[in-house]
């Protein structure tokens, strides 16, 4: 089912079927953004998931905002039924998720595998392409042995796949004069596509974790861990899988609950929502990025975040719109410490800039400002020291007509324009 | 604090109204900062600017003029101010500017969160 691992150039890859899970309210807006950004196809949502098919690699998968984690999907079917039967029952029906239908269990492990390698492989070609470059920039053989070996010091990769490459590329420099450059790089790959098959585990000995979630009504018979014993054991006894609870191959994942039962593999280890870019989180990412959509921000645009705090709005905005000046302003010198601390750390000081302002006093001259995004301080954590009248009369001053959104108590998005019409977002 | 942002500000002291721009800029440490050019973001940048005593209308085609545009980036983008300050030209009110932020606080009391 899955495309060829061997060619780099390989046609389209074929239609996989996932689905994230979405903090509750995000839902329309994951599923606009697979549209777009993946061209997902059979789009579909249930209370926290949304499912969807695409064909997209790993690198275009890695960029959706929106999303809390990403799974392959396995099984998505009902609810099972806990109403009178007894837990037997339940039991065996729970292995028949297993049993019934074994193929797709093996098809979505073996398109984890192949996703996997198509990744980690595109990785080590560009990595190569980068050093035949510096190759072919005119220099002379023994500069090229030092040279391989100095770079090769410094790459960071899984210890097997170093050491074979490094005998690779010994052997080949040693016949080297013989060959051409494009014959070694022939010669490399096709070592590599052997270590590549010793190195990742077959189907049989696969190490595995089940890690399960229940809610509702199978909740009040069943615990999360013996279903999680209930699958994990049919796993064993159907694949002969080993189970290793500290670093398994592979995680299944099992959401039950009164609407679905559904059974997926994560793809990636770490959640979606946290960003490799964003040192100091405050507000959750994946809103950020929700509340800077429905901005609408254009080319050119000035934004402002007037409460900025530690710039997390204007961080997933300048990452996916970089064609606009962004300014953030705050009152508090942690908080832009912080702020600024990000920046770097993101490498987005070039957009975003700092200001130590109060949003009532804000130096910014009337209908000077087109787009306006803010998380308005509530609560305990942090005190909005004027009222928030006075700051919205303030934000209209100085905006000039187009969008503004603002985080409000319950954690609506509120998009206002300068009619003072008041629409909620959802 | 780069050049673009502080042609974005104008004095917010009571009473001031327009009469507060541009506010006056004395630096004591500046940094160049390489800054990617995108003469698109340039181009789109230069009618929201306000330049005081020259014609309202620019020069025809500077969007496609590049040394222009690599003129005005330069300016714009890649000056960073990081320590002076901004004066205020009507009230003369000072605010300082630390590690490229400018503080314009007009009350003493900060919010520390």
């Amino acid at each position: 089912m899955a495309a060829g691992p061997g060619d780099r150039n390989s046609g389209p890859a074929a239609s996989v079927r996932f689905f994230c899970t979405a903090g509750r309210g995000l839902e329309p807006f994951l599923m606009r953004e697979v549209r777009v950004r993946l061209q997902a196809k059979q789009v579909e949502y249930v209370s926290g998931k949304v499912f969807f098919t695409t064909c997209s690699d790993l690198n275009m998968l890695k960029k959706l905002k929106s999303a809390e984690r990403l799974f392959l999907l396995i099984k998505k079917q009902f609810p099972f039924n806990v109403s009178s039967v007894n837990k037997g029952k339940i039991c065996n029906e729970m292995q028949r998720l297993i049993n019934d239908d074994p193929e797709s269990w093996l098809n979505t492990i073996s398109i984890w595998k192949n996703l996997l390698e198509l990744d980690a492989k595109k990785k080590r070609l560009s990595q190569r392409d980068a050093n035949l470059l510096k190759r072919k920039m005119g220099e002379n053989d023994t500069v090229i042995t030092k040279k391989l070996k100095a770079e090769q010091m410094q790459k960071t990769q899984e210890n097997r796949e170093y050491q074979l490459e490094k005998q690779a590329e010994e052997e080949t420099l040693a016949q080297g004069n013989f060959l051409t450059s494009r014959e070694k790089l022939q010669l490399e790959e096709c070592q590599n596509e052997a270590a590549e098959a010793a190195g990742t585990p077959s189907q049989n000995d696969l190490t595995f974790r089940v890690s399960c979630r229940c809610s509702g009504a199978v909740a009040k018979t069943f615990s999360a861990q013996e279903v999680g014993r209930i699958i994990g054991i049919a796993l064993m006894k159907q694949f002969g899988w080993k189970a290793d609870l500290r670093d398994p191959d592979v995680e299944i994942f099992i959401h039950l609950n009164d609407i679905y039962s559904v059974v997926g593999i994560p793809v990636f280890r770490a959640p979606l929502a946290s960003r490799a870019y964003i040192r100091t989180a405050g507000l959750r990412s994946t809103v950020a990025w929700a509340m800077a959509s429905v901005a609408e921000i254009k080319a050119g645009a000035l934004v402002l975040d007037p409460m900025c705090g530690l710039g997390t709005i204007l961080l997933e905005a300048a990452k996916e719109w970089p064609d606009a000046h962004y300014v953030g302003a705050d009152v508090s010198d942690a908080q832009l410490r912080g702020a600024r601390d990000n920046l770097k750390a993101a490498g987005l000081e070039d957009k975003i800039a700092l200001l130590q302002v109060s949003v009532v006093e804000l130096p910014l001259p009337s209908e000077s400002v087109d787009v306006i995004i803010s998380d308005i301080p509530f609560g305990k954590k942090f005190k909005l020291g004027k009222d928030i009248k006075s700051i919205l009369r303030e934000m209209e001053r100085w905006e000039s007509g187009a969008q503004k959104d603002e985080l409000s108590q319950d954690h609506t998005a509120t998009t206002t324009q300068q009619s003072s019409h008041r629409r909620t977002v959802q | 604090m780069k050049l673009l942002t502080h042609n974005f500000l104008s004095s917010h002291v009571k009473g001031v109204g327009p009469r507060g721009f541009p506010l006056r800029l004395q630096a004591s440490e500046v940094r160049i900062m390489p800054v990617e050019f995108n003469p698109d973001f340039v181009a789109r940048m230069i009618p929201k600017l306000s330049l005081g005593e020259v014609p309202t209308e620019p020069i025809q085609g500077y969007e496609q003029n590049e040394d222009f545009l690599r003129t005005m980036h330069h300016i714009l983008l890649e000056v960073e101010v990081m320590e002076g300050t901004l004066q205020c030209p009507e009230s003369g009110r000072v605010f300082p500017i630390t590690r490229g932020i400018p503080n314009m606080l007009l009350s003493d009391e900060q919010t520390e969160a």
